[in-house]
């Protein structure tokens, strides 16, 4: 996949030059907007992987707290370290989910700030309290539906400039 | 809250917060030079290597505490990535995006508090 892709920005190379605004200092966001520019779309789409990567998240965070569940022995000090952890089956399903969101996660950095990337990544944490209220059927208290409503301002206000910079692409 | 678990609760923020760090540079700097360069590989092994330790405490502390009591723990990592983004990487850190990080923390504690 990555050597597609090196292949690909290869190709794209003459297009740089064009770029306006050009500025020594900002040398490394120019980088990063011109792939940003360059990328890749379908399954190579940036968001897309940042999207896959958020679900992996979702669903393991759920299967660890259950296999941890599973396996506790709060009593072993051995335990402190996590590893007896492994014995739980859902864990290693769960270590597969994090090893994929992983890779997926790579291939966003590539294209994306961090300081943009990860606040969007904690959309997970408006996700798992509302997946346990939707599927489950758990309470939400007041408090709690004020958070989510907190997390969400806080992601429109990461999202929207990036929405905007798409549009204009 | 016992002062060990503290202590693997910071370690686990800690570990994980650097690893963003690391793999970060570590990507941007592939774009630049490909991904066979022995610095690259090496940054990237770092940064698993330091996830790793975070997942396994993170691991550790499930089987003694809620999730929803550790959360906000997870829930600072997005101000102090930002912030440590912006500080380390020179990520262009703007007052909105600033803002909707604070907003991001301080959601995560409210829905764990609750």
């Amino acid at each position: 996949m990555f050597g597609r892709l090196r292949a690909q920005r290869q190709s794209d190379t003459p297009a740089r030059s064009s770029l306006p605004h050009r500025n020594l200092l900002r040398a490394g966001e120019c980088a990063l907007q011109e792939r940003m520019q360059n990328r890749p779309s379908g399954l190579g789409n940036p968001w897309l992987q940042l999207g896959l990567s958020i679900a992996c998240v979702f669903v393991s965070e759920l299967l660890l707290k259950r296999g941890a569940t599973e396996v506790a022995e709060p009593e072993n000090a051995f335990s402190w370290t996590g590893v007896n952890g492994l014995a739980s089956a859902l864990v290693w399903w769960a270590i597969l989910l994090i090893i994929a969101s992983f890779i997926s996660w790579l291939y966003v950095l590539r294209y994306v700030p961090l300081s943009v990337a990860y606040p969007l990544s904690r959309v997970v944490d408006v996700l798992v309290p509302l997946g346990c209220w939707f599927f489950l059927g758990e309470h939400i208290s007041a408090l709690r539906w004020c958070g989510i409503a907190l997390v969400v301002i806080g992601l429109a206000l990461v999202a929207k400039p990036i929405a905007k910079m798409e549009e204009r692409l | 809250m016992s002062f060990l678990a503290f202590f693997f609760i910071v370690v686990s923020l800690v570990t994980f917060v650097g690893a963003q760090l690391i793999l970060k540079r570590a990507m941007e700097f592939s774009a630049k030079n490909g991904m066979s360069d022995p610095y690259f590989i090496s940054r990237v092994v770092i940064g698993v290597i330091l996830m790793t330790i975070s997942f396994f405490l993170t691991l550790g502390l499930l089987q003694r505490f809620d999730l929803s009591y550790l959360y906000p723990f997870q829930g600072l990592s997005v101000i102090f990535i930002t912030i440590l983004a912006a500080a380390a990487l020179k990520e262009k850190l703007s007052a909105r995006l600033a803002m909707g990080a604070l907003l991001i923390t301080a959601g995560i504690v409210l829905v764990s508090m609750s």
